[in-house]
């Protein structure tokens, strides 16, 4: 065996966690495949039978209600299962930081890149099936709706590596965690539109980078679409940016400790 | 050669925090076997992990300029939830060698012979099962440096002569720093020896001499 660069050591190890996450993402569940796409749907019919009984017209900012729910919803469970797969990531993979190639950041960023992949092909086959109902799901500036589908996977990552950290020194911040994200839905206007919302209260509501993710996403898909007013990736990215230092600084700190535990 | 260079560490507990290894300083070469010697709690765990880079000293640095392996048949590092075969597998995939990946596969499962188990998680194997495993999987990568602490008592009694002898063969072809309180396994595998005492390490060229400071120490200790 010959001497490897730290790149070369760090993309084997990368490649050995993707393989084995994936697995076990996949696998270890029989209906793992089933629920990536049942949940989003049932959401969405669930939604869809609460909005024909409690209110009328069809219509959000000018876009139908059922696509502007789907990008929504997939938006958010992009940021969300990036943020939750992320808490359990460092614990989960505990035994396997006794090979010294292996650093507690890795099954972070690892899960993150999968959760990323999978979403992002759930996305997919939701804009073929809406195609072929003739929903009308379908980016019309192709790239953008790649740029606001990005930021907010960077969101979810930046999230992920904070509190992948924190949930390991803290057991606490997992159990918030998972209190929080169902709030989180409502107030990310993902399910219910924020410019029913008083304009006092968006402004605090436009504190929350999701919102930025998911109205830009919706933006760059529906090109008539009437968004709030304030939508600025630049503070998106801001967030992303600054969580994602954040999370790789605590790692650097705590990398010893989150080892032993 | 690894270099150990003005080494520290601790453990933080609620009764203070008392150093464990303080201002060590050793260069280790690659062919020589070495025994770690000393009495309970004098660290010598403590010096393996940090070698094997499981753990982060409090001060000062570990160089390893040679491939240095995980120390021999560590059982805690596998992951319950996957199979015996998928763990190996992430194993080779870690150590980058993925050419190799059958072929270290089709070893391991030779050498563990545990039969189908190999491909169920591990959390359903009896300890002797993981060790058999785990024993197999350090011997199929070819490291310049083995670390061992105490890996050579695993298994019943037919594996423990197959573990020994193909320890042996390994170890004849590359280093070993190894923790032991047999000296008869020292004397036997090691040509140099490391004494810890008092945080403090100190390295004889003959393990022979390692051992007569170790016991020269116990006399001189106040009972």
């Amino acid at each position: 065996m010959s001497y490897r660069t730290p790149w070369q050591v760090t993309r084997s190890v990368w490649h050995a966690l993707f393989m084995r996450e994936a697995i076990a993402r996949t696998t270890a569940d029989r209906f793992a495949w089933f629920w990536m796409l049942a949940e989003p749907i049932a959401m969405v019919t669930v939604m869809v039978a609460i909005r024909a009984v409690v209110s009328s017209g069809h219509h959000i900012g000018g876009v139908d209600f059922i696509p502007w729910l789907i990008c929504g919803l997939l938006g958010f469970y992009l940021f969300r299962e990036n943020m939750m797969r992320s808490v359990g990531a460092v614990d989960a993979n505990k035994a396997l930081f006794a090979y010294r190639q292996v650093r507690p950041v890795d099954p972070v960023l690892v899960r993150c890149y999968l959760e990323g992949l999978l979403k992002t092909i759930v996305l997919l086959l939701f804009i073929l099936a809406s195609q072929l109902m003739g929903l009308g799901l379908m980016p019309s500036d192709l790239l953008g709706a790649l740029f606001a589908w990005v930021s907010l996977w960077m969101l979810g990552l930046g999230v992920g590596l904070t509190l992948s950290v924190l949930s390991s020194l803290v057991p606490e911040v997992g159990k918030i965690v998972r209190i929080i994200s169902l709030p989180l839905l409502i107030i990310s206007g993902a399910m219910i539109p924020l410019n029913f919302v008083p304009y006092d209260l968006q402004q605090y509501l436009l504190l929350n980078p999701i919102v930025h993710g998911i109205e830009s996403l919706r933006m760059f898909f529906f090109p008539s679409y009437q968004t709030l007013s304030g939508i600025s990736m630049t503070f998106l990215w801001l967030c992303s940016l600054a969580l994602i230092s954040l999370g790789l600084m605590l790692h650097l700190r705590f990398s010893m400790r989150l080892r032993i535990q | 050669m690894i270099h150990i260079h003005e080494l520290s560490k601790r453990y933080h507990n609620h009764h203070g925090s008392d150093w464990v290894l303080q201002d060590i300083n050793l260069e280790i070469p690659t062919g020589v076997n070495v025994g770690l010697v000393g009495p309970n709690g004098a660290g010598k765990s403590t010096l393996l992990r940090l070698i094997a880079g499981m753990d982060m000293p409090d001060r000062g640095e570990i160089i390893r300029d040679c491939r240095v392996s995980w120390p021999i048949g560590l059982a805690g590092g596998f992951q319950g939830s996957m199979t015996g075969r998928q763990n190996v597998k992430f194993v080779a995939r870690v150590h980058g060698s993925d050419q190799e990946i059958l072929k270290i596969i089709e070893f391991v499962e030779k050498f563990a012979e545990i039969g189908k188990a190999f491909d169920e998680p591990i959390k359903t194997y009896s300890s002797g099962m993981r060790s058999r495993l785990a024993f197999g999987l350090s011997l199929a990568f070819d490291f310049d440096i083995y670390l061992s602490d105490e890996a050579t008592s695993v298994g019943d009694r037919a594996f423990k002569a197959k573990a020994t002898k193909a320890f042996r063969d390994k170890v004849g072809q590359a280093g070993l720093i190894i923790v032991s309180h047999s000296e008869g396994i020292l004397c036997d595998l090691c040509q140099a020896g490391i004494f810890l005492n008092d945080c403090h390490a100190h390295w004889f060229d003959d393990i022979n001499e390692a051992i007569a400071s170790y016991h020269a120490s116990i006399k001189l200790a106040p009972t």
